[in-house]
């Protein structure tokens, strides 16, 4: 094809005074309004950061604000130890059996629930008498929880909160610093791989900044240095 | 004198100044007064015996006066024909249309601190701006309008033109030179390596058309292409048109050259350090020298103030109406038309649709009746007076190539600056040598 010198222009400015007489794509918004359905509210959708984790801070406003309730949030903490959700645990565990059995026509085991599984309270209530329900036998009282049952549930440091009257995230905090207490029975290793799936953990973060890191052609080299506290060998 | 102050500090400050500027107003009106009736005869004898001087501060004060609204229109012309398009609507909230926004965004800056940097060069600060102004409207003086519509009409008024354009680069770097800031500098440097550069196939482009006119007057030049429309310049010379128009972007600062102010690039150029009012004389005589380069651009190529067409005498309408004959009847004429207009122009509504209110019919009448009577009026002005016709032609064709720029920066991108230089250089230059030797060989063959 023949370059025409001055077509170009020609023809862009052709395009533009088309585009003059065309209709306008502008709305004026206060006084115009697009005709959308009452209840719309966009697309809902969880939004994930470039490392594959999910953006969603669990601040519940979407959940507060949703107006036929049709959002139900549960998930984990930041620390990946909890479960959170809004509404009444009881009735979300209702509605999430009844809404996951609907949808795949089976049961669907909840793996993080089984924090929020009932107790028997008998051992915990007599530990707690041993030790007269004093707060500052806080570790021996978590240790003794601990052989009782296997590991601490969230009923047992809720129960050990509203007995002693310690702060609850102060029970929290001396349980999650000692590392011979744990929140999980041991051998829960299914669990764990679940919640690693769902979300990835320090490690996964420290080796996608190192290949993002090593840039461009290294991006290959760089990846997975970061895993298990290999960044000193890097050389 | 306790009951003057008391009533002093009662009033508020627009009741001060108005009580303090009143009594100066009244001795300077009865001071003319009285001068008129002493001197008056004696005035307007050295007036009439000075007639240039007369014409000359008119001249000045009618441009001056003009360059304001025009810029306005202008400004209000880019921002709603690029705005429409882009496929958006552009300004609709001021006035009609959003007609008067440019209007509210020269009093925004006039309203704002007079405000100069430190360590600029303050008077040649202030007077950047308006040197830059000055010499973007006093091209308009010798630019005829209409027939017997000019400021002047000089034998060199082309000449006189490019001249007094040219000062608009010594005020370009004025403002970068006081303005204490290194890119400022570079910026009004840029400026003026552009400008003075484009000048160059900007005057070339004409002289083969002055060699065909053989006159500089612009006046003139736009009385030889009376007639058809076949008889404009443009037919003879379109690759000299082409050039100069080219030029003209360029020197006027325009897209796709208006690297002086690439407003995306560099900040402002030799206008970074400027702002209120000082800024507005820059962006003012960017949007005059619009017009004047459209105005130049008709006045030499498409025939001035010329009608593109001219019929045979025979078919000339001649309105020999002198109202005054009428007497009286004028009076009641005037009083009546209005009436009767508005009703004859609400009748045909009233009576086609019966759900319309009277009131609403009436009003639908009368502003039909004031586009009839404005229709009218400008109709028996342009058969009635040469110099409306010419004018009406005039700016038409000028507002014409001023869309046009509008138009082009509405979509051409910008030029690097060497390929704006590679273009004035290597292209347009040896194109107007060209033109030039092409229209000499043409006339020596044919005059011979």
């Amino acid at each position: 094809m023949i370059r025409t010198p001055g077509l170009g222009i020609v023809k862009g400015m052709g395009l533009t005074l088309r585009r003059f007489f065309e209709p306008k794509a502008t709305i004026k918004y206060p006084e115009v309004r697009l005709d959308v359905p009452h209840k719309f509210r966009g697309r809902l959708q969880l939004l994930y950061d470039e490392y594959g984790a999910i953006k969603c801070e669990t601040c519940f406003q979407c959940a507060q604000a949703c107006p036929i309730e049709c959002i139900d949030m549960g998930g984990l903490d930041t620390k990946g130890r909890f479960h959170v959700h809004w509404g009444p645990p009881e009735t979300y565990g209702e509605r999430r059996d009844e809404s996951a059995l609907r949808r795949s026509g089976r049961p669907v085991p909840d793996a993080s629930y089984a924090h929020f599984e009932g107790i028997d309270v008998g051992p915990l209530e007599a530990i707690l008498e041993d030790f007269d329900h004093d707060p500052r036998h806080m570790l021996q009282i978590l240790e003794a929880t601990q052989a009782a049952y296997g590991h601490l549930p969230v009923a047992a440091l809720k129960l050990i909160s509203h007995r002693t009257g310690a702060w609850y995230a102060m029970i929290y905090g001396t349980a999650s610093y000692y590392r011979h207490l744990r929140f999980e029975a041991p051998g829960n290793e299914v669990q764990s791989a679940a919640i690693d799936a769902h979300r990835p953990s320090e490690a996964t973060y420290l080796a996608g900044f190192e290949a993002a890191l090593a840039g461009g052609g290294g991006a290959g080299a760089g990846r997975g240095k970061g895993r298990g506290g290999g960044r000193g060998a890097e050389a | 004198m306790t009951a003057l102050s008391r009533t002093w500090s009662r009033l508020t400050l627009p009741g001060k100044l108005i009580f303090s500027i009143l009594p100066v107003v009244l001795v300077l009106t009865v001071g003319l007064i009285a001068v008129l009736v002493l001197f008056g005869p004696t005035i307007i004898q050295f007036l009439a015996d000075n007639i240039w001087l007369v014409r000359f501060v008119v001249a000045a004060t009618a441009i001056l006066v003009m360059s304001i609204p025009t810029a306005f229109l202008i400004i209000y012309m880019e921002m709603k024909g690029i705005a429409l398009m882009n496929l958006r609507i552009g300004p609709d909230r001021v006035g009609p249309f959003g007609s008067l926004l440019s209007v509210v965004h020269g009093l925004k800056v006039l309203a704002k601190e007079d405000f100069s940097p430190t360590g600029t060069d303050r008077l040649v600060f202030t007077l950047a701006p308006v040197v830059v102004y000055m010499a973007t409207i006093m091209g308009l003086l010798v630019i005829p309008f209409a027939p017997g519509l000019f400021g002047q009409d000089m034998s060199i008024a082309l000449l006189y033109f490019f001249a007094v354009g040219g000062l608009t680069v010594v005020g370009l770097l004025m403002a970068g030179w006081s303005s204490f800031n290194k890119y400022s500098l570079l910026g009004g440097l840029r400026s003026a390596a552009q400008i003075v550069s484009y000048e160059i196939p900007l005057t070339l482009s004409v002289v083969g058309l002055l060699m065909l006119a053989g006159t500089m007057s612009l006046n003139q030049l736009a009385l030889n292409q009376a007639g058809w429309f076949t008889n404009w310049y443009v037919f003879q010379q379109p690759l000299g048109a082409l050039i100069f128009f080219i030029a003209a972007t360029a020197e006027a600062n325009r897209t796709p050259f208006d690297l002086t102010e690439a407003d995306s690039e560099i900040v402002a150029g030799f206008a970074t350090e400027y702002s209120g009012m000082r800024f507005g004389f820059f962006f003012f005589a960017e949007y005059v020298n619009v017009f004047v380069i459209s105005a130049l651009f008709v006045t030499l190529f498409f025939g001035g103030w010329n009608a593109p067409f001219a019929w045979p005498e025979a078919w000339q309408i001649t309105l020999n109406l002198n109202p005054g004959q009428l007497g009286i009847l004028l009076l009641i004429l005037f009083a009546v038309i209005p009436v009767i207009g508005t009703l004859v122009l609400a009748a045909p509504f009233l009576l086609a649709r019966s759900s319309m209110p009277a009131w609403q019919a009436i009003i639908i009448g009368f502003v039909l009746f004031n586009l009839v009577a404005v229709a009218a009026v400008v109709g028996i002005a342009y058969i009635g007076w040469d110099w409306v016709a010419g004018l009406l032609w005039f700016l038409g064709k000028s507002y014409v190539f001023v869309f046009v720029f509008v138009w082009m920066r509405g979509t051409l991108p910008r030029v690097r600056i060497d390929q704006l230089m590679g273009f004035a250089w290597k292209w347009l230059l040896p194109a107007s040598l060209l033109n030039l030797f092409v229209t000499a060989a043409a006339i020596l063959v044919f005059a011979s």
